[in-house]
């Protein structure tokens, strides 16, 4: 199979997270090792932001390269950093001419036998997810081709991203939905077990509700849940009203 | 229908929509408005129990409360299903379905229904009901409208819970909370005055609805302002 080839079924396979349930997981770990096959790269990483806006190393095709990012992380510094930061792709040819911008990454990155770096953001408008990133072990720059290219590899990759994310969100909402919904019906029911059995109001019924949950700092909903399963007895809830 | 028409209604939509938010209520009528039918409704499954959200008139709203009080209607098929349900002339069904239902809709001023379910992939919450005083199909330009409109209603809803604080239901669909509370707490109340659980409970209620006619929420009404305690075979009405 021949590069363009190769290059043409990575897109096949990132275009099917689209259509089918994937792992997201599995998805960066291929975008990576692709990149290491069909470009100028020696290894690639890929940094994802989480939900409260921290980087995570997600996928790393080796050992060192998985060091160095991570070394991205803690010290927030590095090309990766920069451009999940900035948003825009960040090349640099030779990283021992770097210790000023990264005074600790620099040095161990070079250390670690890295010398060039490349990293593309996964962004789409205005939202940027990570970066994705391209070490090499000799000095120089990245084929314009070859950048333009894991970019579009990294633009897939950020569509499935976010939609698989959407679907997540939705999913989430409709079960706190649900369960808002399901605590209010049994405390309605509650109320009406207490209603009956000790012969007073919806309101008096309500009252006695909340105040044995506070008293025993319980939540209210478990509390009507107990009432309705019977662990918990009408008379029970009957709080003495005598100071 | 007229392209005037059409761009009139639809602005009158965007004004709807622009003015009022997105309440449930406001989304039923912008509903029946954008569609050009003569109602909308809309429901949420909870707890397996069709529970009305919201109506664009009255006659909308019976055909919700029917379907809760009876289990069953388009609505119910189209939540379940995941695909919308029409029932183009409810005098002549081509289907035999939905019986009770249907008898109670026609005499409630419905001659065509149409659901639609509210859905976004996995997730489904209930559905959006569509009704006409006479038997007719929907064009294909409102089928394809409604089902834009499910999703916004869809989409309405699940956002208006996901900026809640957590663990409280969105005051949006507090309504839906106030609607089915008087059910619940006759179904607490009746639990305890048949001496069964929660489920049969409101089961025996529904029963007691069906066998005189009457509404699950009138019936559930009566139980809690007492003016009907269930009792063991028979309920006994003042």
């Amino acid at each position: 199979m021949t590069k363009e080839q190769r290059l043409a079924r990575t897109f096949v396979e990132l275009a099917d997270s689209l259509v089918d349930d994937f792992d997201v997981v599995d998805l960066m770990v291929l975008l990576t090792e692709r990149c290491v096959e069909l470009l100028d790269a020696s290894a690639s990483g890929l940094l994802l932001a989480g939900p409260r806006g921290a980087l995570m190393v997600v996928a790393a095709t080796s050992e060192a390269i998985e060091t160095v990012e991570l070394f991205q992380v803690q010290s927030d510094e590095g090309p990766c950093r920069d451009c999940f930061q900035s948003g825009v792709p960040v090349s640099v040819g030779d990283l021992t001419e770097q210790t000023e911008r990264w005074p600790a990454f620099a040095p161990f990155a070079v250390t670690a036998g890295f010398r060039a770096a490349d990293a593309v953001p996964l962004r789409l408008r205005g939202q940027v997810l990570g970066a994705l990133n391209l070490f090499r072990t000799t000095p120089g720059t990245l084929r314009r081709s070859d950048i333009a290219t894991a970019q579009a590899l990294a633009d897939v990759a950020t569509i499935s991203l976010l939609q698989s994310r959407a679907v997540h969100d939705n999913q989430v909402v409709a079960e706190q939905l649900e369960e808002a919904l399901n605590s209010r019906i049994a405390i309605e029911q509650a109320k009406g077990i207490l209603a009956a059995r000790l012969d007073v109001s919806m309101d008096e019924a309500f009252s006695r509700l909340r105040r044995f949950a506070r008293t025993g700092q319980s939540r209210l909903t478990d509390v009507a849940q107990q009432v309705i399963d019977g662990t918990l007895r009408p008379g029970d809830v009957m709080v003495s009203t005598r100071s | 229908m007229s392209r005037d028409r059409d761009n009139t209604r639809l602005a009158r939509v965007l004004a709807i929509l622009a003015g009022g938010g997105r309440s449930p209520g406001i989304l039923c009528r912008a509903s029946a408005e954008s569609l050009g039918v003569a109602g909308a409704g809309a429901m949420l499954m909870v707890n397996g129990l069709p529970t009305p959200l919201c109506a664009s008139n009255g006659v909308a709203e019976q055909l919700e409360e029917l379907q809760s009080t009876l289990g069953e209607g388009p609505c119910v098929d189209a939540h379940e299903s995941g695909r919308p349900i029409s029932e183009p002339d409810l005098a002549r069904p081509r289907r035999a379905r939905w019986i009770a239902f249907t008898s109670a809709a026609l005499e409630a001023g419905a001659g065509a229904v149409h659901s639609f379910p509210l859905r976004l992939g996995g997730v489904r919450l209930g559905a959006l009901t569509l009704y006409e005083p006479t038997p007719g199909g929907l064009s294909d330009d409102q089928h394809a409208d409604a089902l834009v409109m499910a999703g916004v209603v869809t989409e309405a809803i699940l956002s208006s819970q996901a900026h809640a604080p957590l663990d409280t239901l969105s005051p949006e669909l507090e309504l839906l909370a106030e609607h089915g509370a008087e059910l619940h707490q006759a179904t607490g109340m009746a639990s305890v005055q048949l001496g069964v659980s929660v489920a049969e409970a409101l089961v025996r209620l529904r029963g007691h609805a069906y066998a005189g006619g009457r509404l699950l929420s009138e019936v559930a009404a009566d139980v809690v302002a007492r003016r009907l305690v269930l009792e063991s075979e028979h309920g006994t009405d003042p």
